[in-house]
């Protein structure tokens, strides 16, 4: 045991480990109290996670520069308040939102659908209702086979009548599949089974995500002057 | 044919001596103690836990798209301000600084190339990122407000991305802000007023090319790079990435 | 043509002949330490270059400043734009830098003195570019000053030349 009559005037700590312990860090096997469950095998994040991070970069950094050199940034003409290229187009990952402006007034799309989007992306956790991801055909079958086609034809209705038929493709083609997911038999084939599987919260994002990306393709590749119907392949579009 | 001189060798000598035990000193990381000091006792990394579950390192397990997201930032980082040496934000200086990135200036066209690609990517992975954490439910209790992070840092870099977008000055930035901006003014009672914040006046002129490049270039990286530490923080904190029963270790 | 194999007796051979060359880790661990190098290396450098211009939107270095006829005998014309001063005497002309060489005013001829004379911290210099008294370090120099071939005169302010020549007109 140290006595304290040689270190009186020391402050700080040697590099001396003998002499001078210093005391690290205690790692005890508990963790932050709001973690729940057994961690299983653990390594030591150095060297295991900060290796695997390195080589992701470098991977990242040959990638982008192999790009770089091929492939030139667009540039157009100077910027004139007097001239508009027609189309005149936003970066892509607005062109989704610019095609739902061609079926909508710009408080509808431009506004209100993308607050309600961000409002829905951000609930998602709060909205505890199946965090165990419960299959939607599990229970209450027929109760929900009848809620899901009541929306489903809603939707058509309104998108129908408002002629927003890039919307309404995906949906229809969404609606079709929980369909074909209700009426498939159980573990007939791995495909089947993962849709019969799926919970509600599954349904929601994937016709989310279909139906931005094909509002986004047809923006990019099938609209050109005057936001007016072209095939990619006879006109350029993009 | 044996070489008297090593290079491991005069690293080990190099490591001994007392200015480098000065700097870094923790001692070559070869124990469990030394490895733990790596990630300990370091400033940037100490935000990591010394220990990750294994099946969380799997490239199946995340396909590492957060961690690409945020190196893809760095790259953005570090080549934006380069670009900034050359870059003006006048109008019409700022596009005859673009010509002179791809005409003049050595390896312009380059580093543009690969601001422009990185942005692009970052976007993309971005909106990977969060499908793919909705989907192996990372968003649940305890992840909540992790999420929530998540899609402020998701609007901050489109965000980014759209304020970028104006830099060139070029016909098509020109006219994608105009009418991005014009939506902004359908906003019931306050679009007007928004848009004239935004723009520094009534349409897209030298004030607007002006604030743009103060939000992308302060204004956002320093809002992201906070949202971006709290982010990491708090995954660290609820116990790592998630990992699911039928992960695989890495290297299976 | 059969190649000799070694045969699998051969771990004691091996085992008694001296370790050459260095270990598969370490060899591989320098030539990644060596590439890492080389990247590292070269993305300095071209952002060394990327960050020095090429093109500069300075003044030009080599002016004209007129015919010969503009300019009297014995006469000293201050040229404020370009800080020279042209200098025409009997001999001919010199082209004399108006840039005080201590740190960097503009001086002022004052005729009446015969001087050149920097307000800052009171350098002197007589017409020629040489020192008369101040904190000034070097003389003024003499820019090269040339006839071109429409006859005017041209001043390059990268060369500089020995005090006492003239260009004879």
């Amino acid at each position: 045991m140290m006595t304290n009559q040689e270190n009186k005037y020391e402050a700080g700590f040697s590099s001396n480990a003998k002499k001078d312990p210093v005391r690290v860090v205690f790692i005890s096997k508990k963790t932050s109290a709001t973690v729940t469950g057994d961690p299983g095998q653990q390594v030591m994040t150095y060297p295991h996670l900060v290796v695997r991070e390195a080589i992701a970069f470098m991977v990242l950094v040959i990638a982008l520069v192999a790009v770089a050199l091929f492939w030139d940034a667009p540039l157009e003409q100077l910027a004139n308040p007097l001239l508009t290229p027609n189309p005149a187009k936003a970066p892509w990952y607005f062109l989704g939102l610019q095609e739902l402006l061609h079926y909508f007034p710009p408080l509808v799309a431009g506004i209100i659908i993308p607050t309600l989007v961000v409002i829905g992306l951000v609930v998602i956790p709060y909205f505890s209702v199946n965090v165990q991801g419960k299959p939607l055909w599990s229970e209450d079958r027929k109760r929900n086979l009848w809620m899901v086609l009541f929306v489903l034809v809603a939707l058509v209705l309104l998108l129908g009548f408002s002629r927003a038929w890039t919307v309404l493709v995906p949906t229809a083609l969404i609606g079709a599949l929980m369909l074909y997911s209700y009426f498939a038999a159980a573990k007939s084939s791995p495909r089947r089974e993962y849709l019969r599987t799926r919970p509600l919260s599954w349904w929601i994002m994937t016709w989310f995500i279909l139906v931005a990306v094909v509002l986004t393709v047809v923006g990019t590749y099938f609209r050109g002057p005057g936001w007016s119907w072209v095939w990619p392949w006879s006109n350029h579009a993009g | 044919m044996t070489t008297s001189f090593s290079f491991q060798g005069a690293l080990e000598r190099l490591r001994e001596t007392r200015v480098w035990r000065s700097i870094f000193r923790r001692g070559p990381a070869r124990t469990n103690r030394t490895r733990s000091l790596a990630i300990f006792g370091n400033l940037f990394l100490h935000l990591l836990p010394v220990k990750v579950r294994e099946k969380s390192l799997g490239v199946r397990a995340s396909y590492y798209l957060g961690s690409i997201s945020f190196l893809l930032f760095i790259v953005l980082v570090i080549s934006g301000i380069l670009l900034m040496f050359y870059y003006h934000p006048a109008s019409p200086q700022a596009y005859r600084d673009m010509k002179d990135l791809r005409f003049v200036v050595s390896n312009g066209v380059f580093l543009r190339n690969l601001h422009r690609i990185a942005a692009q990517l970052m976007v993309l992975l971005v909106f990977w990122h969060m499908f793919h954490v909705f989907y192996r439910g990372g968003y649940k209790p305890p992840h909540e407000f992790n999420w929530v992070i998540g899609v402020f840092l998701l609007l901050a870099t489109l965000f980014l991305s759209y304020t970028g977008y104006l830099l060139p000055w070029d016909q098509l930035a020109f006219w994608a802000i105009t009418v991005g901006t014009n939506i902004i003014s359908a906003m019931p009672a306050i679009g007007k007023k928004v848009r004239f914040i935004s723009l520094g006046g009534n349409r897209v002129g030298e004030n607007a090319l002006l604030r743009f490049y103060v939000l992308h270039c302060v204004v956002l990286p320093l809002i992201a790079i906070v949202l971006i530490a709290v982010h990491f923080w708090r995954v660290r904190k609820d116990g790592g990435l998630t990992v699911r029963e039928h992960d695989d270790e890495p290297g299976k | 043509m059969s190649e000799t194999k070694n045969p699998p007796g051969g771990k004691n051979e091996s085992a008694a002949s001296p370790k050459i060359g260095i270990p598969r880790r370490e060899f591989l661990n320098e030539i990644a330490a060596g590439a890492l190098g080389i990247a590292g290396l070269g993305s300095m450098v071209v952002t060394y270059r990327y960050l020095s211009p090429n093109v500069l939107f300075e003044p030009p270095t080599t002016f004209l400043v007129g015919s010969p006829d503009l300019y009297p005998q014995n006469s000293v014309t201050f040229l404020q734009d370009q800080q020279v001063y042209i200098v025409r005497t009997d001999q001919g002309f010199y082209a004399v830098s108006a840039v005080c060489t201590h740190l960097g005013c503009i001086t002022q001829w004052k005729p009446e003195l015969e001087q050149i004379a920097c307000p800052c911290h009171g350098s002197k210099f007589r017409l020629d570019g040489t020192k008369i008294e101040g904190p000034a370090p070097r003389p003024l120099p003499h820019f090269s000053i040339a006839l071109t071939a429409d006859g005017e005169l041209q001043v390059d302010t990268l060369e500089i030349l020995p005090l006492n020549q003239v260009l004879k007109v």
